[in-house]
């Protein structure tokens, strides 16, 4: 089923030499390598996008601090937003699912392994290709992460950065898309004995869901990204406007695809924090049929709601009407989520874990993204808001609180089973009240920022708004301090600290989780399972 | 109890700022449009924001409410079981119809408006704007005046649509003050319209179009009608004064002696 593995050092005995280690894994098609890869692929690029980031930040400290030029200022937004979006959540998300979804479902290994590693290895040029773009003549995209046409073309856009990018997004794209065809070839067929759908676990659940609308939504950004691809290269006129384009074309399928894209992010977040919230609380999760068809829900209702980023852009007001109010049905199964986990902590013997405070957090921040999900929704505000730091504000509570802290939830809760040691859990009391802070003091008062009046997307701004940047800057070192921390504990573990010999299940929670990935040893064998388990 | 302190803490924090946020607000700032909304529209946007806040703050209170009494009553303690219940379909049901129905009164209310702010229920007078990498443009049809680089003057109490275009790139025409926003692209007129009181009204493109956008300022004066007036006879002969010029006609020439007058 998958390739060979070169080496397996056994407990006690010798390692192979550094060479062959290394070839072990670059060769691999074992999903739990890969899962780890895709980790590690991610947490570098958070550390480039969270630099990026640190520019931003410095830049807006004060109304104009001079630190960067108004070009390579939009050069740095725009390409923090694709790192955080397509290079660390999304891949991250992909490297736990990777890990997890097979060991979960009782399976021994992806369906397609090589197609597995090649999705892996499809990401890595795309990355090289983003960061190879700040070398050309005109540097890297300066269109934003949207990159809207006319803006995007070559008119405004000259130089090989924009079609280094496109290209970028259309690798990682296609990267995404075959790995779906594997997370669901694999839940559909390969299913120990007895597991029907309603028992798999709910981050099983949450991936089927998340790979279906990846393999709808992501081949309309790369029509998308392709069409604005050849309208620089070829002179053809989808998007152009002297051509006969039309640049609000590009804009329905950009959020055909990237509002959906915001579920991607966070759906298999959802599916993770289950886990962690029920181990932690020692109780079962609460309405379980409920959180799948939510997700479900979710899921669809995802695809109905893009033009409500389009409000103002002048799409006639009945449509406002429609996609305003879809968006606001997408409310309804998110709540039932959030209430379903309050209902699952309720009378359970909660245990601090450095994983359950990332979980807790996580529900006291993705409460606070999603009203002010609600406000955006409402046509009338929206026009007030759209492109102000109040969208700003809504989608870090729910990118940064919501996808991250599932994301530092998820490390903490099965780094134990993927490397067979723990991490520090004092030192990850400090990380997380580093990050819980510092994110709450960089993103909360953006909501006020942009209730104000502040437009996102400047690299300078009336001194009306300089004491909140501040405040907000100085948010961003705690962050900043969370993060390295966060680095050096993993390095240390991971690469120095001797192997602990940890049971199946070291936070002893499988009694009430019952799920597959507490069964196998810490870390799992090869193929995971000597004898593919039947579920009762 | 640690962690329920800084907890408690954390919230003294944020509502300290947040008061902190709305104190500074001056007169005469961008940011008084929450205080003094300067049109009839931009009030009723506020309070549809206000209605909003008003419907899902308790059951942002709640929700965060539960999860810090969750925290605090079911902490791990030795001798306690931990319950073993996991559905309850009266409950779900119940969480699944409430906050529909809060969604249904917000959707109504915001249903009303989307008529109102698109569309303008009367126009007492009509200014062209063209957006162009970085500064508006604003064509007075009715005078055969534009002007460039200069703040948009319009009389109080009026009803003045602008329709909008873009030479390039998609820009954004964002005054908060008068609550309305809108795109401005290539080959489509867009219009937004207002009824201001008088005053000085800054506002900024929303749309990212180039390297200084941060700098595509708008600022808008609305004055009393003979103020208006002057200032529009003031224009025409600035612009005939500029030379041989004809005033009527080309808006490119137009704009390029208008340029010259506020060099």
């Amino acid at each position: 089923m998958a390739d060979i593995t070169v080496s397996k050092p056994e407990a006690g005995g010798r390692k192979a030499p550094l060479l062959l280690r290394i070839y072990d894994w670059l060769a691999t098609g074992d999903h739990k390598k890969i899962g780890i890869m895709y980790l590690w692929f991610s947490f570098v690029m958070a550390f480039a996008g969270g630099a990026f980031a640190g520019i931003i930040r410095g830049q807006l400290a004060t109304p104009d601090t001079g630190l960067v030029s108004p070009e390579f200022y939009n050069m740095i937004i725009s390409m923090h937003a694709t790192l955080m979006i397509f290079f660390v959540i999304i891949p991250a998300l992909t490297g736990f699912g990777n890990y997890f979804v097979p060991l979960l479902i009782g399976a021994r290994d992806m369906a397609f392994p090589r197609l597995n590693a090649f999705s892996f290895w499809l990401a890595v040029p795309a990355a090289i290709l983003m960061f190879a773009s700040f070398f050309t003549a005109g540097g890297a995209n300066q269109a934003g992460w949207t990159a809207y046409p006319p803006l995007s073309l070559t008119s405004f856009s000259a130089g090989a950065g924009m079609d280094m990018w496109i290209l970028g997004v259309i690798l990682i794209g296609t990267s995404s898309i075959l790995g779906a065809i594997n997370f669901i070839v694999t839940t559909a067929n390969m299913r120990a004995p007895g597991m029907n759908w309603f028992k798999m676990p709910l981050f099983v659940w949450s991936w089927l869901v998340n790979a279906s609308m990846i393999l709808i939504a992501t081949p309309v950004l790369s029509a998308a990204v392709s069409m604005l691809l050849a309208d620089r290269l070829f002179g053809t006129g989808f998007v152009t406007v002297s051509q006969g384009g039309d640049p609000l074309l590009y804009q329905h399928l950009f959020w055909f695809y990237s509002h959906p894209a915001v579920y991607i992010m966070i759906l298999p977040g959802f599916g993770m924090i289950s886990h962690v919230l029920a181990s932690f609380s020692h109780k079962k999760i609460f309405g379980y049929k409920g959180m799948v068809i939510a997700l479900a829900l979710i899921g669809i209702i995802g695809y109905t709601v893009w033009a409500h980023h389009m409000f103002v852009a002048g799409i006639p007001a009945w449509l406002q009407v429609v996609f305003s109010m879809l968006t606001m049905v997408i409310a309804i199964p998110t709540g039932i989520k959030i209430f379903s986990w309050l209902a699952t902590i309720w009378g359970g013997t909660i245990r601090f874990t450095t994983a359950m405070k990332f979980g807790l957090g996580f529900i006291s921040l993705f409460i606070i993204g999603g009203m002010s999900g609600i406000v955006l929704a409402n046509v009338a505000s929206d026009y007030q808001f759209h492109d102000s730091y109040f969208v700003v504000a809504h989608f870090h509570y729910v990118l940064v609180g919501g996808s991250i802290m599932t994301l530092m939830a998820g490390t903490y809760y099965w780094f134990p089973k993927m490397a067979g040691k723990m991490l520090s859990e004092k030192l990850g009391n400090w990380i997380f009240w580093m990050i819980y802070i510092g994110l709450n003091v960089t993103f909360f008062p953006m909501h006020f920022m942009g209730i104000q009046g502040m437009a996102r997307r400047i690299f300078r701004y009336r001194p009306e708004f300089a004491e909140l940047n501040m405040l907000s800057s100085i948010g961003y070192v705690f962050m900043l301090v969370g993060g390295i921390l966060l680095l050096y504990d993993l390095v240390r573990t991971v690469f120095f600290k001797k192997d602990e010999d940890l049971s199946a299940d070291p936070w002893g929670v499988n009694d009430v989780q019952q799920t597959l990935d507490w069964e196998v040893s810490s870390p799992p064998p090869a193929y995971n399972f000597e004898k593919i388990p039947e579920i009762k | 109890m640690s962690r329920v302190k800084s907890l408690v803490l954390l919230t003294i924090f944020v509502l300290i700022m947040s008061v902190g946020a709305f104190a500074q607000e001056q007169s005469g700032d961008i940011t008084n449009w929450i205080d003094e909304p300067a049109t009839p529209l931009a009030e009723d946007v506020r309070s549809n924001f206000f209605l909003t806040l008003a419907l899902i703050l308790p059951f942002l209170l709640l929700a965060e409410g539960l999860l810090i009494y969750v925290i605090i009553k079911f902490r791990k303690r030795p001798g306690r079981e931990p319950a073993k219940f996991h559905e309850n379909v009266r409950l779900e049901i119940a969480w699944t119809i409430a906050p529909a129905i809060v969604l249904v009164i917000i959707a109504l209310s915001t249903y009303s408006l989307i008529e109102r702010i698109n569309y303008a229920p009367q126009s007492d007078m009509t200014v062209e704007v063209t957006a162009q990498r970085f500064f508006w443009k604003y064509h007075y049809p009715e005078h055969d005046i534009t002007i460039a680089e200069e703040p948009l003057v319009v009389p109080e109490d009026t009803y003045v649509t602008l329709l909008g275009t873009s030479m390039d790139v998609i820009h954004a025409w964002w005054v908060p003050a008068f609550g309305v926003k809108k795109d401005f692209m290539p080959g489509r007129i867009t219009e937004l319209w207002f009824k201001a009181r008088k005053g000085t009204y800054k506002g900024q493109c929303a749309e990212l179009c180039g390297p200084l956008h941060a700098d595509m300022l708008i600022d808008v004066e609305v004055v009393s009608e003979e103020e208006f007036e002057d200032w529009i006879a003031q224009k025409k002969a600035e612009l005939q004064q500029a030379g041989s010029v004809p005033v009527s006609g080309d808006d490119e020439k137009g704009d390029e002696s208008s340029k010259q007058q506020a060099n």
